[in-house]
């Protein structure tokens, strides 16, 4: 009987507004409006899609009844029990929306208090307006959803865009509040909370020196220091000698000096059978490797009967205008194949007794070309610099080693000095970028499951900030990104992408490249 | 709210859609604006709360945002016009008069309704509870009038009882049809001109002449996601990106966007319109290693 009474009632409307009227009248007569009590809250479930539309009745059965699904949701007006709603009245001139009657449960995580008064947000009303839990008037008038998304959306508010992903995140529950960048901590007292960054200045570990790799090379710690002296002198020498090396053997394949390209292939050597004298010019096809049985090095160790002379590497070997002559290797030869002779103390003590008699300074062949008191001072200098392993050719150039070896370092940080590309972090830098119009964050994010306790007043660190822009502008350059992560601090920015009703959130993970070494 | 079969198809033909603008954005609020732009074969997409459950994510209600594309097609085929902005509408004392007239007639009969729907919830309580002999009939009936007759007098039907609607779209905009050379006029002038939204513009003309439905395709790294028939009912078969005939497209593009269709089971369409007016097309198929 009921159903009858709302029949006639609803034609009676028809016939008062019109056929056109109708068609765009939306507004719901008042025995809809109390029978829309008893309506569901539920809403159907998607069925399964189809793949390809043949002309098939079921099909087109299938579409009228989605449509007609779709119609009829998207078709229904929200209808509140006038007790349920909370009265609220917009104010253009501060883009406000003030209550009027008290607040209800959203009052926990939404608006603020000034002046003795409630205020909301334009955004946020709008939301509850959305929710059907408000009814904002003006000018005496309540305001439609449309009023609403058309005065209180703008630039100088909250965008469309960005009340698309304010509304999306509500109503998953979170709460969300405006982004104020003068409400964040300073940079300063921020970093008051950061980790310990690493110690630079290297830990001073007393290590064990590593023996000596060479064991039939022993050396008093007073030969080295000549040795060393003599090694430098004899540098050159000693290039020649492995030129010389490779030029006495005859079976290796050469290329021409002449090209620079094929400078580097004289190692390129193939499988030989037979011996060649010949040096030739062939280029290299194809890596070979040292064919160590037809490379005769001259066994300058050996105790036998041996030329005390090397002869002169090939000058063709040789790069540019450098001539070699003939090298002396007797010198050489009183040095290898030493023992280490143990001398009782008391022969240590003759020992070093007859060599500082035997000692003369003038004798010294630096010394002697001293032409002054301040020439050997020097002179004395150096020997002390290199006999602490700071040789002036190293240490008083404009270059200088980027690690003195007798400076403990673990073998981490040596390979950060070695390193060409430093590693930074993000905020490198951060602090002096000045702030940009296109890049800003909108939004303190807060997640769903604090909100019994949540206090506006304290709303302690939001769990992301958010950052709205859209698939139609740019990705955010590194200089957007720093921006913004400095402004967040140590909140993570997600940026919210919308594109024409579909929102997707990205953020960008601070990743560390492994370093497998470990001091 | 349904509108009546016949009154469908005689409108149809000259309808014309009523587009606000929120933020520079081509929003659609009523219900006949979205049938009628649905039946031309615009999608759009939903972007406000749906009111019957507001808070999830599922199913959006209105309003219904336009593709730059769709709002083109609609102003070219000359289907479409401008609602007057909120500041045009805001009425004076006549308006406030009227709508505290609604109201309170709205209060009275829904109060009488609320009257009629206890009694006859009394009746039914009544009536179920005695199905016995019919000397107990009359008894029952006598108690009912009584009970009834008391609810007559006590019954108040509080004004925060009083069922409001929130409405959706802007009251009063019910235009007539022949109101459309008024809305052509006030048609703001939003035109990008770059060379790459007209490819896109001729790639959504063709597409939709063919037949094919279009929603935006961002999130899969193209312009259009490209449905066979209604998005409600179909999958969509092709991920459309729109090229000018000169531009250039580093591979590595390519490569990306042709897995991330083969990721989603969609074919990679890449358009570009030719200077005859039609558009070519080539898709991409990813064969894998030979």
């Amino acid at each position: 009987m009921l159903l009858l009474l709302l029949r006639l009632v609803n034609m009676a409307d028809q016939n008062k507004t019109g056929t056109e009227g109708k068609l765009f009248s939306e507004i719901l007569s008042p025995s809809e409006l109390f029978a829309a009590r008893s309506r569901s809250h539920k809403i159907p479930v998607r069925g399964q899609k189809d793949f390809f539309p043949n002309d098939s009745d079921e099909q087109r059965q299938r579409l009228e009844q989605s449509l007609n699904e779709h119609w009829s949701l998207t078709s229904e007006e929200r209808v509140e029990r006038l007790g349920n709603l909370v009265k609220a009245v917009w104010i253009p001139s501060d883009q406000i929306v003030e209550l009027q009657s008290p607040a209800g449960k959203f009052w926990q995580t939404m608006g603020f208090s000034a002046n003795g008064k409630q205020y909301l947000l334009p955004e946020e009303a709008l939301y509850l307006m959305e929710c059907g839990n408000v009814q904002v008037f003006y000018r005496d008038l309540p305001l439609s959803i449309q009023d609403g998304y058309e005065r209180f959306l703008s630039s100088a508010t909250v965008t469309l865009q960005q009340y698309q992903v304010f509304g999306h995140l509500k109503r998953l529950g979170y709460v969300v509040h405006r982004f104020d960048p003068s409400s964040e901590p300073s940079s300063y007292a921020r970093q008051l909370n950061l980790p310990q960054s690493r110690d630079r200045a290297g830990r001073q570990l007393k290590r064990k020196r590593s023996p000596s790799p060479t064991a039939t090379c022993s050396y008093t710690e007073a030969q080295v220091e000549s040795t060393i002296e003599k090694m430098e002198e004899d540098k050159c020498s000693l290039e020649g000698d492995d030129a010389k090396k490779l030029a006495a053997s005859p079976d290796i394949q050469t290329a021409t000096t002449s090209g620079a390209d094929e400078g580097r292939s004289w190692w390129m050597t193939d499988d030989l059978g037979a011996s060649d004298k010949e040096l030739h010019h062939s280029p290299t096809s194809g890596s070979s490797r040292w064919d160590f049985s037809s490379i005769p090095f001259p066994d300058v160790g050996s105790s036998e009967r041996h030329p005390s002379c090397l002869a002169p590497p090939e000058p063709s070997l040789l790069p540019g205008d450098l001539t070699v002559g003939v090298c002396d290797i007797a010198s050489w030869r009183r040095k290898i194949n030493l023992r280490m002779v143990k001398m009782s103390s008391k022969e240590q003590k003759r020992e070093k007794d007859t060599r500082r008699r035997r000692w003369d300074v003038n004798k010294d062949r630096e010394v002697r070309r001293c032409r002054n008191w301040a020439e050997y001072h020097e002179l004395l200098a150096r020997r002390q610099r290199k006999r602490k392993g700071r040789p002036a050719h190293l240490w008083n150039r404009e270059v200088t080693p980027l690690h003195d070896p007798k400076q403990p370092i673990s073998t981490g940080e040596l390979l950060d000095k070695i390193s060409v590309i430093k590693s930074t972090h993000l905020l490198e830098g951060a602090s002096r970028l000045k702030g940009s119009e296109q890049w800003r964050i909108c939004f303190n994010v807060y997640q769903p499951d604090t909100v019994a306790d949540f206090k506006k007043s304290n709303p302690g660190k939001p769990y992301s900030r958010m950052c709205v822009c859209s698939f139609d502008g740019p990705v955010p350059d590194l200089r957007a990104i720093k921006l913004l992560a400095f402004q967040s601090g140590d909140i993570p920015v997600v940026f919210a992408v919308v594109d024409h009703g579909d929102i997707s959130f990205y953020t960008f993970k601070d990743f560390q490249l492994p370093t497998d070494v470990f001091p | 709210m349904e509108d009546s079969p016949s009154m469908d198809d005689h409108q149809d033909s000259s309808l014309v859609v009523g587009v606000g603008l929120c933020d520079s954005a081509p929003l659609l609020w009523r219900l006949q604006d979205l049938k009628t732009a649905r039946r031309l074969g615009l999608v759009g997409a939903l972007l406000g709360s749906l009111p019957r459950t507001p808070r999830q994510n599922q199913r959006l209600g209105r309003p219904l945002l336009l593709l730059p594309e769709e709002e083109q097609l609609l102003r070219d085929e000359e289907a479409a016009g401008a609602l007057p902005g909120p500041n045009q509408d805001v009425g004076g004392a006549e308006l406030r008069r009227q709508f505290e007239e609604d109201q309170q007639r709205s209060f009275e009969e829904q109060s009488v309704l609320a009257l009629e729907d206890r009694k006859s919830a009394l009746r039914r309580a009544m009536t179920s509870s005695h199905t016995g002999s019919e000397s107990g009939a009359e008894a029952v009936d006598e108690a009912l009038c009584g009970r009834l007759e008391a609810l007559d007098h006590s019954f108040s039907f509080p004004q925060s009882a009083m069922a409001v609607q929130l409405s959706t779209a802007r009251a009063g905009l019910s235009y007539c049809p022949e109101a459309r050379a008024h809305l052509q006029a006030s048609w703001p002038i939003r035109e990008q001109n770059n060379p790459r939204s007209d490819a896109r513009y001729q790639v959504f003309r063709d597409l939709r002449g063919r037949g094919f439905y279009l929603t935006s395709a961002g999130k899969f790294g193209g312009d259009f996601l490209v449905y066979p028939g209604d998005p409600l009912r179909f999958h969509a078969h092709f991920i459309a990106v729109c090229l000018t005939l000169d531009e250039s497209i580093c591979l590595l593009d390519v490569l990306a966007v042709a897995r991330l269709g083969s990721n989603v089971k969609k074919t990679v369409l890449l358009c570009s319109p030719v200077p005859d007016g039609g558009v070519c097309y080539t898709s991409l198929q990813w064969s894998g290693m030979v």
